[in-house]
C-alpha cells in the first residue's frame, strides 16, 4: 500500500489538536456556503417544479395566446387539426354587487367545456364545473375566489353583476392549476363560461382581452411541439399570436424566480467575504499558536514549502468540513421549503439533491477559505525558528511575501469573476462586487485611520479614557477586527433599508401624489364624449385625460424579427408579451423630445413611429429605421421619427410606441383614460367615482393606482424581507467573526487586567475603560457603516433607478443602535469573566 | 587533517532597525573540532543564542565565514540549509518543544521521516530504547513529565546520528536531580556518537563537565578555555 504523503501524515497528526479556535472558522464557512446552497437549491427546486408542472400550468403541451381577437377560422382549423383544442379567454373587468353598493376589479377568465384542460380545479364544495357554469333559469353561474367574495360581501348562492349580465355565485375556488400561465394579477379571480362572457357584452372591438388556444397533442414529444410551433408560424406568419409549449409555461416567473436567486447569491457571497475575515483571524490564530511547532519542524530539517503544505493542508480539512455542513443545510432546504412554505408557494416546489448548486457553494466557499487564509501561511513559511532559543522570548513579526498577496489577489478575482460571470445581469453584479471591494477597501483605511487617530490622541484626560484610548492602538487590538467584520455587514443592511425605504417612499408617497387617482380602460370609441361628460359631471374639480389604445407586440425591429434580436438586459421587457400602443397628433405630456422631429398634426404620409428613447438605444434603434408591430393580426411596419424621454415615475399615460394617427386609421380600439381628483379628495370621493362609472359603463374597467401600488408595494416588501433575511445573516456572520476576535483577544486581556488589579486598578473602572474602548470603536464603525450604506443606497436610487434620494434618520439611530449593542454585547460577554479572575495564579506563570 | 566540526571566521552581525538595532556578535572566530563538548556561557544579551542559531543557519551572518563540518554556509539557499540541518544538527532546547499532538515515537521519528528514511519508526523506537522510554512510545508529551520530554527531545535529537548537538540551556526547566541526569545522558550520547556538543548554560557546573568553555560578552569571545586536548573534525557526511 502507497504511504499516504508525508504533508498529509504531519497535517492529521497536528489536527489530533482537535479544532479550538476554528469554531468561528467552521461557522463563517459553513453560514455563508449554507446560505448560497440553499437560496440556489430552492430556486431550482422552485424552477423545476414550475418545469415538472409545465403541462398542468400551460394547461397543454403548446398554448397559442392571441391579443384582441379570437382565432380566424383558417388559425382554428390548423389548430383543431394539430391536436385536441381547449379555449379560453382571459381580461380585466369590473364587476359589482347587484345593488351596486360595492365593486371591484377582477380578472376574469372564460373556459370551455373542455376546462380544465390539464390538472384539477379545485372547488370549495366539490360542484361539477360544467354544472357550476351553466345557464339556469336564466342566469349563468361562476365560479370565485374567497377574496372577492369578501370584497363584495356576497356569499354562495347570491348574484353580482358583470357587463350587461347578472351571474350566481355557484361556489368558491381554492385551486387552479393554470394560474401561473396568466402571471401576476391586480384583481381576484372570477371565472365564468364563454358564452357567459358573449352574454357580458364585455367583448367589444379594441377590448382588451386575450384568447388563448390550448393543445394536447397526440404525440408529446418535444420535437413533436417544435414542429408544430414551426409549422404555425410558417403556415400564418402574421398571426401575431404568442407560442408557449410546456417546457417555459410561465417564462416570466421562471427568470424572476432566478434573477432573484442571483440577486440573493451576492448576497449569501457577500455574508461569506465577511466569514472570510473570521478565517483570516482565525488562521492567524493558529500560525501564531503554532509558532513553537512551525520552529521545531524548520529546526528538524523541513523546508519552507513543505511547512506551508502541512498547514495548508489542516486549514483545507477544516475548511472542508465547514463546507460539508454548509452543503448539507443547504441540500435540506428544499425540502424543508417543499413542507414548511407550501402554502405559501405558487407551485409544488420539485425537492431534490442539485449537484450543480451544491457544486457552486462548494466552489465558492473553498475559494473563500483559500483567499483569506493565504496570508497567514504565507507568514507560516517564514516564521524564523529563532523564537525557540531560550533568550528570545518576543515572537517576531513577520509579513508574507508578495507571493502570497498575489495569490490571495488572484483568489479574490477568481471569486468575483465567477459570481459575475454566472450572474444574468453583469452590470448589477459588478456594480455589487465593486461596491463590497470598495467598502472592504475603505473598511482597512478606516480602521487604520481610527488606530492612527488614537496613537496621535496623546495623553488624553482620565487614566481610564487612556486606557481605554490605548487599547485601540496597541499591537495585537481589535480595531481592524471589530471594523472589518461588523462594518461590512452593517454597511449592507443599511444600504438594503434605505434602497427598501426609499423605492416604498416613492411608492407610497411621491409617486402616489403625481400619479393620477384612476386608470379607466376598455372605453369604446362610441361611448368615450359620453364617459368624459360623465368624468366631468362626477368629479367636476377633477384633471382627465384620454387616449386610444391598442394591444400589439414588436414583431420586427429594422427589417430584424423579434426571436433574433437580443437587446440589452434591462430592454427585453419591451420584446415580452403584447405592448399598448397609441397614436398621437402632438407631442404627448410628460414627455421630451431627445431625437428627430415630430409629425405635423395633419401628417398623411407613410407610418411613422415614436420611440422612448432609452429602449431606442438598447435596441440599436436610429431615426429612419423601420419598427414593425402586430396589432390584431396585421403587421404594421413604421420608420422611427423620433425618440421621446419619458417620466415614468409619474404614472400619468405614457407608451414607449406612439404613431402618427393615420398608421390605425380604422382600426378598431379603445381608449385609456385617466382621473385625477383634487388633493384632499379622499377615500369616499374615490368610491363615489368607482360605483358611478361602474353603474353607468360596465364594460369600462377601473384601477384605482392607490390599489394597484398597495400590491405592488406589498410584492416589493415581500421580497425586500427575503433580501433583508440574507442581509442579517452577513450581520450575524460579522458579529461570528467579532465574537471570535474579542475571544482571541481575551487571553491578553486578562493578563493586562491582572497585572493592573495587581497596581491598584478596581474591577469598576477596567469595566469602564473596556465599555469606552468598545463604545468608541462601534461608534466609529457605525459612522463609517452609515455614511458607506448611505453612499451605497445613493448610487442604486438616484443612479440606477433614477429616482429621487432621501437620507433617512431613522435608518441612521438603527445602524448606530445595533453597531454599539453588538460590540458592547459581545465584547462585555466575556469581559466580565476577565474581571472576576484571580490574580495569583497567573502571575506565577507571567 | 580533518576540517574542524565548527569553523566561524570573522564573523560580523546586526540585527534590528534604527533605535533597536545591535551588533550582536563582533568579529567572532571560533574552531571547533569534531567530539568537543564546548560550553557557552556568558551573561544575558552576549551572543550567545545568536551564536547558536547562526550555527544551526537558522540566521545569516553580515560577513565572515560559517563551515560546519566542512560545508560553508554561504554557498546553501534556504530548503539546502533546512537539508543539511535536518541530517547533520540536533537540536535539545530548555522547553523540550516536542510536537503535542504527536506521541513519542512520531516525535522522535519525525527527523528521519522529514529526511525520507523509509525505517524511520523502526529506528525511532531503537532510540527510544536506548534513552530508557522504551515502554512510553505511544505517549503524548502531556502524559509525561518534564524529565520524560527532555528525554524523548534527546532521542529525537540523535536519531538521526548527527555531526553536531545544540543544546540550548537543556537542564534550565527541570529540578536539579532531574537536571543532573538529562546532563548525563547528553555527555553520553554525544561520547558515543562522537557528536560534537555545543552546549549554552548558565549552569557552571554542567559548564565544567565540556571539554572546553568558551565566555561571550557584548558579541565577543573574551574566553576559550580548552580543558582537553582537540580532536580531528570527522568527515563531513551529506545528506
Amino acid at each position: 500500500m502507497t504511504p499516504m504523503p508525508l504533508a498529509l501524515r504531519l497535517a492529521l497528526r497536528e489536527l489530533r489538536g482537535g479544532l479550538r479556535g476554528f469554531y468561528v472558522f467552521l461557522a463563517c464557512i459553513a453560514l455563508g456556503v449554507a446560505a448560497i446552497a440553499g437560496v440556489n437549491s430552492v430556486s431550482r427546486a422552485l424552477t423545476e417544479g414550475i418545469a415538472a408542472e409545465g403541462r398542468t400550468i400551460l394547461g397543454g403541451d403548446i398554448a397559442f395566446r392571441l391579443a384582441q381577437r379570437e382565432a380566424s377560422a383558417a388559425e382554428r382549423a390548423f389548430l383543431d387539426r394539430s391536436g385536441k383544442v381547449g379555449a379560453l379567454a382571459t381580461m380585466r373587468a369590473m364587476t359589482r354587487r347587484s345593488d351596486g353598493a360595492e365593486q371591484t376589479l377582477v380578472e376574469l377568465k372564460a373556459v370551455d367545456d373542455a376546462y380544465p384542460h390539464a390538472g384539477e380545479l379545485v372547488l370549495d364544495g366539490a360542484t361539477p364545473i360544467d354544472a357550476a357554469l351553466a345557464e339556469k333559469g336564466g342566469v349563468y353561474g361562476a365560479l370565485a375566489v374567497p377574496e372577492l367574495l369578501d370584497r363584495l360581501q356576497v356569499g354562495i348562492g347570491e348574484r353580482i353583476a358583470l357587463g350587461a349580465i347578472e351571474l350566481e355565485i355557484r361556489d368558491m375556488i381554492r385551486a387552479e392549476p393554470d394560474r401561473l400561465s396568466d402571471g401576476i394579477g391586480f384583481g381576484p379571480r372570477l371565472m365564468v363560461s364563454l358564452e357567459a362572457l358573449e352574454a357580458t357584452g364585455l367583448v367589444r372591438p379594441g377590448s382588451l382581452i386575450r384568447w388563448t388556444y390550448r393543445l394536447a397533442l397526440a404525440d408529446p414529444r418535444e420535437a413533436a411541439i417544435a414542429a408544430l410551433s414551426a409549422a404555425a408560424a410558417a403556415e400564418f406568419p402574421q398571426a401575431g399570436w404568442r407560442i408557449r409549449t410546456r417546457a417555459n409555461a410561465s417564462p416570466g416567473l421562471t427568470r424572476n424566480i432566478e434573477r432573484f436567486a442571483q440577486f440573493l447569491t451576492l448576497v449569501g457571497l457577500t455574508a461569506l467575504v465577511v466569514g472570510g475575515v473570521g478565517v483570516a483571524n482565525a488562521v492567524s490564530s493558529f500560525v501564531d499558536l503554532k509558532r513553537p511547532a512551525i520552529a521545531t519542524f524548520k529546526c528538524l530539517g523541513a523546508s519552507g514549502r513543505l511547512i506551508l503544505q502541512v498547514y495548508m493542508l489542516q486549514i483545507l480539512i477544516i475548511a472542508g468540513l465547514g463546507i460539508a455542513i454548509g452543503l448539507l443545510i443547504g441540500a435540506v432546504l428544499p425540502f424543508i421549503a417543499k413542507s414548511l412554505l407550501a402554502d405559501l408557494l405558487p407551485i409544488a416546489a420539485a425537492a431534490d439533491f442539485y449537484p450543480a448548486e451544491l457544486a457552486l457553494a462548494l466552489v465558492y466557499g473553498l475559494l473563500v477559505a483559500i483567499a483569506f487564509s493565504l496570508t497567514p501561511l504565507g507568514r507560516a513559511r517564514d516564521l524564523p525558528a529563532t523564537s525557540l532559543f531560550a533568550d528570545r522570548a518576543t515572537p517576531v513579526a513577520v509579513q508574507a511575501r508578495w507571493f502570497y498577496r498575489a495569490a490571495q489577489a488572484a483568489a479574490l478575482t477568481g471569486l468575483a469573476g465567477l459570481a459575475a460571470l454566472l450572474s444574468a445581469d453583469k452590470r448589477i453584479a459588478f456594480t455589487y462586487i465593486g461596491a463590497v471591494v470598495v467598502t472592504f477597501v475603505i473598511l482597512r483605511l478606516v480602521a487604520a485611520a481610527i488606530t492612527l487617530l488614537a496613537r496621535k490622541t496623546g495623553q488624553v484626560r482620565g487614566t481610564t479614557l487612556r486606557l481605554a484610548v490605548r487599547n485601540i492602538h496597541r499591537p495585537g487590538a481589535l480595531t481592524t477586527s471589530v471594523v472589518l467584520s461588523l462594518g461590512l455587514g452593517l454597511t449592507l443592511l443599511v444600504a438594503l433599508a434605505l434602497i427598501d425605504s426609499n423605492l416604498r417612499r416613492q411608492l407610497t408617497g411621491s409617486i402616489a401624489e403625481k400619479a393620477p387617482d384612476f386608470f379607466f380602460v376598455d372605453v369604446q370609441n362610441s361611448e368615450r364624449d359620453a364617459f368624459v361628460a360623465e368624468l366631468a359631471r362626477i368629479a367636476p374639480d377633477g384633471a382627465f385625460q384620454t387616449v386610444p389604445m391598442l394591444r400589439g407586440r414588436i414583431a420586427a425591429v429594422d427589417g430584424v424579427p423579434a426571436a433574433q434580436i437580443n437587446p440589452r438586459e434591462d430592454a427585453h421587457w419591451a420584446l415580452h408579451g403584447d405592448r399598448g400602443l397609441t397614436y398621437s397628433a402632438s407631442l404627448p405630456d410628460n414627455s421630451r423630445l431627445v431625437s428627430g422631429t415630430w409629425w405635423p398634426a395633419d401628417y398623411d404620409g407613410e407610418p411613422l413611429v415614436s420611440f422612448e428613447a432609452d429602449i431606442a438605444e438598447a435596441f440599436g434603434l436610429e431615426i429612419g429605421d423601420t419598427v414593425t408591430v402586430n396589432v390584431l393580426g396585421r403587421a404594421v411596419t413604421a420608420r422611427l421619427a423620433n425618440t421621446r424621454e419619458l417620466e415614468w415615475e409619474s404614472l400619468a399615460i405614457n407608451f414607449v410606441m406612439v404613431f402618427s394617427p393615420n398608421t390605425f386609421a380604422g382600426a378598431p380600439h379603445a381608449h385609456l383614460a385617466t382621473l385625477s381628483l383634487p388633493d384632499g379628495a379622499g377615500e369616499t370621493a374615490e368610491r363615489q367615482v368607482l360605483a358611478a362609472v361602474t353603474a353607468t359603463f360596465p364594460g369600462v374597467t377601473s384601477v384605482r393606482v392607490k390599489d394597484a401600488l398597495n400590491a405592488v408595494n406589498a410584492l416589493i416588501g415581500d421580497l425586500a424581507f427575503a433580501v433583508r433575511i440574507a442581509a442579517s445573516l452577513a450581520l450575524i456572520v460579522s458579529m461570528l467573526v467579532l465574537g471570535g476576535a474579542l475571544a482571541a483577544g481575551h487571553r491578553q486581556r486578562r493578563q493586562d487586567a491582572v497585572i493592573l488589579k495587581t497596581l491598584g486598578a478596581t474591577r469598576a473602572r477596567l469595566l469602564t475603560a473596556f465599555i469606552l474602548e468598545y463604545g468608541l470603536l462601534g461608534m466609529a464603525t457605525a459612522v463609517f457603516a452609515l455614511a458607506a450604506g448611505t453612499g451605497a443606497a445613493w448610487y442604486v436610487v438616484s443612479q440606477v433607478m433614477t429616482l429621487p434620494f432621501t437620507p433617512m434618520a431613522g435608518i441612521a439611530a438603527g445602524a448606530a443602535l445595533i453597531a454599539l449593542a453588538v460590540t458592547l454585547g459581545l465584547g462585555l460577554a466575556g469581559t466580565w469573566r476577565i474581571l472576576s479572575v484571580k490574580a495569583a495564579p497567573l502571575l506565577r506563570n507571567l | 587533517m580533518s576540517e574542524p566540526a565548527v569553523k566561524l571566521e570573522n564573523v560580523d552581525l546586526t540585527l534590528g532597525s534604527g533605535a533597536a538595532r545591535v551588533h550582536v556578535l563582533r568579529n567572532v572566530d571560533l574552531s571547533v573540532n569534531g567530539g568537543e563538548t564546548v560550553g557557552l556561557v556568558g551573561p544575558s544579551g552576549s551572543g550567545k543564542t545568536t551564536l547558536l542559531m547562526i550555527v544551526a543557519g537558522l540566521e545569516r551572518i553580515d560577513s565572515g565565514r560559517i563551515a560546519i563540518a566542512g560545508t560553508d554556509y554561504a554557498g546553501l539557499g534556504e530548503d539546502q540549509l533546512a537539508t543539511f540541518r535536518g541530517a547533520n544538527i540536533g537540536f535539545v532546547f530548555q522547553s523540550f518543544h516536542l510536537m503535542q499532538t504527536m506521541t513519542a515515537l512520531e516525535n522522535v521519528a519525525v527527523p528521519l521521516e522529514l529526511a525520507g528514511v523509509d525505517t524511520a519508526f523502526d529506528r525511532a523506537r531503537d532510540m527510544l530504547g536506548r534513552v530508557g522510554l522504551g515502554e512510553r512510545l505511544s505517549h503524548y508529551p502531556a502524559q509525561m513529565s518534564g524529565g520524560e520530554q527532555q528525554r524523548v527531545a534527546i532521542a529525537r535529537a540523535l536519531v538521526v546520528e548527527p555531526r553536531l548537538l545544540i543544546a540550548d540551556e537543556p537542564t534550565g526547566n527541570l529540578d536539579a536531580g532531574t537536571g543532573g541526569d538529562i546532563a548525563d545522558l547528553i555527555f553520553q550520547a554525544a561520547a558515543e556518537q562522537a557528536t560534537t556538543l555545543l552546549l549554552v548554560t548558565h549552569d557552571a557546573v554542567l559548564a565544567g563537565r565540556c571539554s572546553r568553555t568558551v565566555r561571550m560578552d557584548s558579541g565577543r569571545l573574551i574566553d576559550d578555555k580548552n580543558a582537553s586536548a582537540a580532536q580531528p573534525a570527522p568527515t563531513l557526511r551529506t545528506a
